[in-house]
């Protein structure tokens, strides 16, 4: 937790003659971290590819467009399949099923051509239907110009005024009716501007068809739904093929991928005519069983080394990034997606995901903070935790399941259920007919402010507390007491957020060696924070000279004395006013709480007190069937909204209070470090 | 007359209303036109190389601080500040 697991610099050496098998060892295992061998040395050169890796492309790249024309792509796995079936099968699914993949792929993309264009050709035809002419009298004349369009009016007299010899046909005599005008060919220029005078349009016969041009069209159209008819039985094979191989064919990707993934490997190693070496990096833990399983699997062989401290150290100035595997238990895993989301922490670095796992649902409660809501996020997620079974998104469902049983805690607290319970309460004792239209019997009861006596028969359950007009649970959000309340409660969480991300900072620059940074940066931003906020308490309690106030007052003096003494020097005490910033951005735990709170309020008040009241004539006699059906729509679309809108606001808002206040703490400067990614493959389509 | 609404605090509870409002609705657009800069190119540079979305999405986000400011000056002329009291 909080740290990386721990890593050891690793060395494999031994003979050509064993590559194979320790490939093979090192690829089930899954373990090693390779560093590619960068070319530095002069005597070593870049290992040569082993077996037959350039059959292996071969195979992917046809595989490849086999899943693309199947539209297969990567899922989480139904069925599994062992090697030897995989091997057995392989021949027939890259030959000849392949081969009819690709062939009939290859005949629908023909058909879609073929159907465009007789349906384009029919679409241009279509003006022309009622002439009657044939269409292979349209055109190809040597001493005729034809000119085949539509006009708006008739032109027969205009062009017998131009060319004595003509030959008009008309479909009719409408607005934009079809015409064929043959005239002799030195007339046609002249008869060309006397037809555009009557808003000629020209349209280009198809050429190739015979017969009349109705016939011709309807011929098209036949066509083009008889090759469509042709190419349902093809997409319903390539469905087939694909409903019965999918796994199949995905497990073959997935072991050719793992031959020609091992074939390659020794490009990424140093090698010499007689010998190899392999560097990498290895969870510390698994070394002992790493070198035993190498040395057994390569008869002795092969040399396993681990490097002590001071050499690896040396590797790492030289510019190797040691590999970062966050070390979380299962319930905080999920969280890693926030924090690579973000940058993958150096290797000296902390791993934030713990702080994550406690802080981000907590204030996705917080802001959220409704039972029914909470519930409906819970039942959703847990629906789409079945469906959605990719790594990512199950990370990112584990995470809202989380954040929404913190919503539900909350909810509890804050006595909402699709907005505040007091409002339900209300709702159902029959006091309904207090609307809009109605009698006001409690006019304050229709505002925000709805007084203590609001909470009906529910009631509240928690202690008086002094200060406050009534009892604080369930505290209604939008009471005055109860935002000043969650004022206090919103920076209280932000001081304890950026104050772990300080202690943090101070560590990190520590872990590097940087007293400087650490003592005279990091340490007075951090006592800053504590005491600003102790000071604040302070006031509160007992006015300014509360010896709270002084004690922290001067503890704020130091600490501001320490940062003008830091390395930026007086540039230092900008973090201060950084640090209130940050501070009032906790802020928005409130606000946007608030925000949501007030719109299922408003949805409640829309549905109970506007629209139902409205619709039937005031409300003093019940509701009327229609009234309670639209007061129903009115609640479920406005509270469905809030509800989208509750996903969605509370997540970003924590995740910006995690990157911007707290990881600005302790990640910066450094971050940005290498997933630890082992040489090896997780078999998912593979039985072992 | 307008003497008296402003000794029982009627009027100018109306002009905090007002301020308090126009606080938080300014400051909304401050932060708006802050982001539609950075918006746009983070999402230029996210089409790009999609694994800056983390660091993309907080820069986006460092101007929403403008509008909790806003908002803080609301809070305290709505609920804090009470010079009738």
């Amino acid at each position: 937790m909080l740290r990386p697991v721990e890593m050891s610099r690793v060395v494999v050496a031994g003979s050509n003659k064993v590559i194979e098998p320790v490939i093979e060892k090192l690829h089930e295992l899954n373990l090693l971290h390779v560093v590619n061998y960068s070319g530095g040395d002069e005597s070593f050169e870049m290992g040569k590819p082993v077996g037959k890796s350039s059959e292996y492309a071969e195979q992917l790249i046809k595989l490849r467009s086999i899943e693309r024309y199947l539209e297969i792509t990567d899922k989480m796995p139904d069925k599994q399949f062992s090697t030897d079936q995989v091997i057995s099968q392989m021949g027939g699914i890259l030959g000849n099923l392949g081969d009819e993949v690709i062939a009939t792929a290859e005949r629908i993309s023909e058909i879609d051509n073929e159907v465009k264009i007789k349906q384009d050709q029919a679409k241009s035809l279509k003006p022309l239907a009622a002439l009657p002419v044939n269409l292979e009298l349209l055109y190809g004349y040597d001493s005729l110009a034809a000119f085949v369009g539509t006009v708006s009016s008739p032109v027969e007299a205009d062009v017998s005024k131009v060319s004595y010899v003509n030959e008009v046909f008309s479909s009719g005599s409408g607005a934009a009716t079809a015409v064929a005008v043959f005239v002799p060919v030195e007339k046609a220029g002249e008869v060309s501007a006397a037809l555009s005078e009557h808003g000629f349009s020209e349209i280009s016969v198809p050429r190739g068809l015979t017969g009349s041009i109705a016939g011709a069209i309807s011929a098209l159209e036949s066509d083009a739904k008889r090759l469509e008819g042709e190419k349902a039985p093809l997409q319903k094979k390539l469905k087939d093929i694909r409903a019965q191989h999918e796994d199949l064919i995905l497990a073959i990707d997935e072991h050719i991928s793992i031959q020609s993934q091992k074939a390659e490997s020794p490009l990424r190693f140093a090698s010499t005519e007689n010998a190899f070496v392999i560097d990498g990096w290895l969870p510390t833990d698994q070394f002992d069983m790493v070198k035993k399983e190498l040395e057994g699997a390569a008869g002795g062989r092969v040399q396993v080394e681990m490097l002590d401290g001071s050499e690896a150290e040396k590797f790492v100035e030289g510019g190797e990034d040691i590999p970062t595997k966050m070390n979380n238990p299962k319930v905080v895993r999920p969280f890693e997606l926030i924090t690579r989301l973000f940058a993958i922490p150096e290797y000296k670095e902390f791993d934030p995901t713990p702080l994550i796992f406690v802080f981000f649902p907590l204030m996705f409660g917080l802001i959220l903070g409704d039972v029914g809501y909470g519930i409906i996020i819970f039942v959703v997620m847990m629906m789409l935790r079945r469906k959605f079974r990719t790594p990512g998104w199950q990370s990112l469902i584990n995470i809202v399941l989380i954040s929404s049983i913190w919503a539900i805690i909350f909810g509890i607290l804050f006595g909402e259920f699709f907005g505040p319970l007091g409002l339900w309460a209300y709702i159902f004792s029959g006091a309904h007919h207090v609307g809009l239209l109605g009698t006001v019997a409690h006019p304050h009861a229709i505002g925000i402010d709805f007084g203590p006596e609001f909470y009906g028969p529910l009631g509240r359950i928690g202690p008086e507390i002094a200060g406050f007009a009534g009892p604080v649970f369930p505290m209604f959000r939008l009471e005055t007491a109860s935002v000043l309340v969650l004022i206090g409660i919103s920076l209280f969480i932000g001081v304890i957020h950026t104050g772990v991300g300080s202690i943090l900072g101070v560590k990190n620059e520590l872990a590097y060696g940087e007293k400087k940074h650490a003592y005279f940066e990091r340490l007075p931003v951090l006592l800053f924070q504590v005491f600003f906020v102790i000071g604040l308490l302070g006031m509160i309690l007992g006015g300014l000279t509360h010896p709270l106030v002084i004690l922290s007052a001067v503890v704020l003096v130091v600490s501001i004395g320490m940062m003008v003494k830091g390395p930026e020097g007086v540039m230092g005490v900008t973090h201060v006013p950084f640090f209130v910033s940050n501070l009032i951005s906790y802020l928005r735990l409130l606000a946007i709480g608030l925000a949501s709170v007030g719109v299922a309020f408003a949805a409640n008040q829309l549905a109970f007190y506007v629209a139902m009241p409205m619709l039937s004539g005031g409300g003093h006699d019940g509701f009327t069937t229609i009234a309670i059906v639209v007061g129903i729509v009115v609640l479920v679309t406005v509270h469905f909204i809030n509800l989208l809108l509750g996903i969605l606001s509370p997540f970003m808002h924590p995740l910006r209070l995690h990157y911007v206040e707290m990881f600005t703490k302790f990640y910066s400067g450094h971050g940005g470090g290498v997933e630890y990614s082992p040489f090896g493959r997780v078999r998912r389509f593979l039985r072992d | 007359m307008v003497v008296e609404n402003i000794v029982d605090g009627g009027i100018l509870y109306g002009l905090i209303a007002v301020g308090a409002g126009l606080a938080t609705g300014l400051a909304g657009i401050g932060a708006g036109v802050g982001e539609q800069g950075i918006g746009a190119a983070v999402v230029g540079v996210v089409a790009e190389e999609p694994g800056f979305l983390g660091k993309g999405l907080f820069l986006m986000l460092l101007p929403e601080t403008l509008i909790i400011f806003g908002l803080a000056v609301s809070l305290i002329l709505m609920f804090a500040w009470t010079p009738f009291a």
